[in-house]
């Protein structure tokens, strides 16, 4: 077994715990419930590097006005430039020293974990959280952008650890730029982020996934919210072999609003996985779902929308809405809403379609000069166009949609 | 400039086009007419290319071309419109984006430059005065809670921009009051040159006060019963079908 090699690194008590409990499980098959229809079986088949020394340089990486930027480079943060007065990059031991009476809700913090052994191995293998830090009413214009990238010449996995810490009041754009080479050997790439957004505070965070097709990329996004706080998530998964996300939020507030905002567009036999939690554990707050996804070539598609709306969360709007194209007679999605509701005064929808584009409007377009191929690009396009829309910076909308676009067409030129 | 020989065509196993005899000159109005069912709107479809329908004789020859043996969008570019009688909704995409893509597209086929997007904005605002459209109802997903005039001047901005040879109307005027009706057929008339030529497909005689043809033809069971000039469609208009149908039997 690949996961042999990890009982030989020596560990801290506590991230050996976390080791143990990862080897326990080991990587999830399709016979757990959570992972039905993604199975990590085939990871045990290769030889992981599991802490690469190895360099990587993205020289196509997204170049987009921001605060700072932040390199990952297979996995080793670097901030390039300087930061905003208000603003604090630091490892978690000199966060936790400045911030003590943040550790007891640390501590105590309860993710939902979704039988995800590979949140374990991030935390016995990653190094310590990396803190973003933004301070009291700070409120920062230009996005601080996070750039990374992987490519190794071994096969290797990578963990990051990230937590980003708003306090009452503050403003932050993250956008998170995610990539790997195109001829990389193996990669597992294991993403963590812990987000704690306080009273008041906004965050807009923008994740573009767009990685080779050696890439197995799994992320976890927990996010808590207290009152008043705005968060606006964005998922965009591009490309990438296997994508697995898991998005929690945590509803910890009143008046909290939270919009989940995702799109894939998987060809080949690439699978994208989005795996969501709104929790809503107190009143009057406020949550928006939405997913779409164009599903080309043989891909698969899966999504799982849990909204929870706890005894104590009255007056919770929550809405979720996830639909889909098949683009291609080879491609299948798997939607499973899941709401579980416990409050009685609430207002909650769902909706999931997968559908076909329309050979009514197809021939429409058609017979008024566009080829078949055109037509179905246009459309596609246009139906993911709604998400792309909410993205309020330009730069990084064109590029999104330029991948988009030139995905579409070399799945239909195939 | 269009030449339809014993055309036959069918849906599944339902015959609906039974040799069908058309010939359209350049400068020509010919009009369809015929009772429901009699295969007015099949005849459209079959031209503009629509793959519900399966020809299984005859032919169609448009300048030369075997019109039958091109794709939908060849069609297109070789100059074919079919305004449709149910404009599709598309969400998401503009009429401007679409008619910008389908004019390059066009332009592409025909060996010719891209226009610009300063050309388009030139060209837009021109065709816009022929049906009167507001630039908002372009900026607008195409079709998208138009009301039904707003879908058929839609329809004939977009004739005015793709500026066809061959424009096939079919059923233009169900749904319009007689405002609507009046713009559209103004827009189709300013339309008109030596050059190209028209098919009206209509059930009513209403529309053709506003486009006047110079032949009508009457379909009945899939072919061509009657034509004649455009007395006949005031005759139809005054006796219904029913007494060209009484005289076949006869």
């Amino acid at each position: 077994m690949a996961t042999d090699t990890l009982a030989t690194i020596s560990l801290s008590k506590e991230k050996q715990s976390s080791l143990d409990r990862f080897l326990a499980k080991g990587f999830p098959t399709n016979k757990w419930e959570e992972w039905k229809y993604t199975s990590l079986k085939s990871l045990n088949d290769i030889e992981w590097n599991w802490n690469t020394s190895e360099h990587s340089v993205n020289s196509a990486a997204l170049a987009l006005e921001n605060t700072c930027e932040i390199q990952s480079q297979n996995g080793k943060m670097t901030l390039i430039g300087s930061l905003p007065q208000g603003v604090e990059y630091l490892d978690f031991a000199s966060f936790a020293a400045q911030k003590p009476e943040f550790m007891q809700a640390f501590n105590e913090r309860n993710p939902i974990l979704d039988q995800n052994p590979l949140y374990d191995l991030n935390d016995a293998l990653a190094s310590s959280h990396q803190v973003i830090w933004v301070k009291k009413g700070v409120k920062l214009e230009k996005p601080v952008l996070h750039t990374y990238f992987a490519s190794v010449s071994i096969a290797s996995a990578i963990q990051i650890k990230v937590l980003i810490y708003l306090e009452e009041g503050a403003e932050l754009t993250w956008v998170d730029d995610l990539a790997s080479s195109e001829d990389s050997k193996s990669i597992l790439s294991n993403y963590v982020q812990e987000i704690w957004v306080s009273k008041n505070a906004h965050l807009t965070f923008v994740k573009t996934q767009d990685f080779g097709l050696s890439t197995t990329h799994v992320d976890h996004t927990f996010i808590f919210q207290a009152d008043q706080s705005v968060v606006d998530m964005f998922t965009f998964s591009l490309n990438g072999g296997l994508i697995r996300n898991n998005l929690h939020f945590y509803v910890d507030g009143q008046q909290v609003i939270s919009n989940l905002n995702g799109l894939y567009v998987p060809s080949n036999n690439q699978l994208v996985d989005s795996h969501t939690v709104v929790d809503h554990r107190m009143p009057n707050s406020e949550s928006n779902e939405l997913y779409k996804g164009v599903l080309l070539g043989n891909s698969t598609g899966v999504f799982n929308g849990k909204i929870f709306v706890r005894p104590d969360a009255q007056k919770t709007n929550a809405f979720q809405s996830c639909k889909n194209v098949l683009a291609s007679d080879k491609a299948s999605m798997n939607t499973k809403p899941q709401l579980e509701i416990w409050a009685d005064d609430v207002k909650c929808s769902h909706g999931t379609t997968t559908g076909q584009l329309s050979e009514e409007a197809l021939f429409y377009m058609r017979s008024r000069g566009l080829s078949l191929d055109a037509a179905k690009t246009l459309l596609m396009l246009a139906f993911v166009q709604q998400v792309i829309d909410k993205v309020e910076i330009p730069a990084l909308k064109e590029s999104i949609s330029s991948r988009v676009v030139a995905k579409i067409q070399q799945a239909l030129s195939v | 400039m269009l030449s339809i020989t014993n055309l036959h065509a069918r849906i599944g196993e339902k015959e609906i086009l039974r040799g069908i005899n058309l010939e359209v000159k350049a400068g020509e109005v010919h009009a369809i007419m015929g009772p429901n069912g009699s295969g007015k709107s099949t005849l459209a479809s079959v031209l503009a290319g629509r793959e519900d329908y399966e020809v299984t004789e005859g032919a169609v020859s448009f300048f030369g071309k075997d019109l039958l043996d091109l794709a939908p969008e060849k069609r297109a570019a070789e100059g074919v419109f079919l305004a449709f009688q149910y404009p599709v909704e598309i969400p998401g995409v503009s009429t401007t984006n679409f008619m910008k893509s389908a004019v390059n597209e066009i332009r592409k086929y025909r060996g010719e430059e891209p226009l610009d997007a300063v050309q388009f904005l030139k060209m837009f605002k021109e065709k816009m005065a022929y049906v009167n459209i507001d630039q908002s109802l372009l900026s607008r997903s195409l079709n998208e809670g138009f009301s039904g005039g707003e879908k058929k001047r839609n329809e004939i901005f977009q004739m005015a921009v793709l500026a066809p040879k061959l424009a096939i109307l079919d059923e233009t005027d169900s749904g319009l009051d007689i405002d609507a009706l009046r713009i559209v057929a103004e827009g189709v008339n300013k339309l008109k040159s030596p050059d190209n030529a028209t098919i009206v497909v209509t059930h009513y005689q209403r529309l053709l006060d506003y486009i006047v043809p110079d032949y009508v033809h009457v379909l009945y069971k899939g072919r061509i019963v009657k034509s004649g000039t455009k007395d006949l469609a005031l005759e139809l208009e005054e006796k219904g079908y029913d007494w060209i149908i009484s005289a076949l039997v006869d």
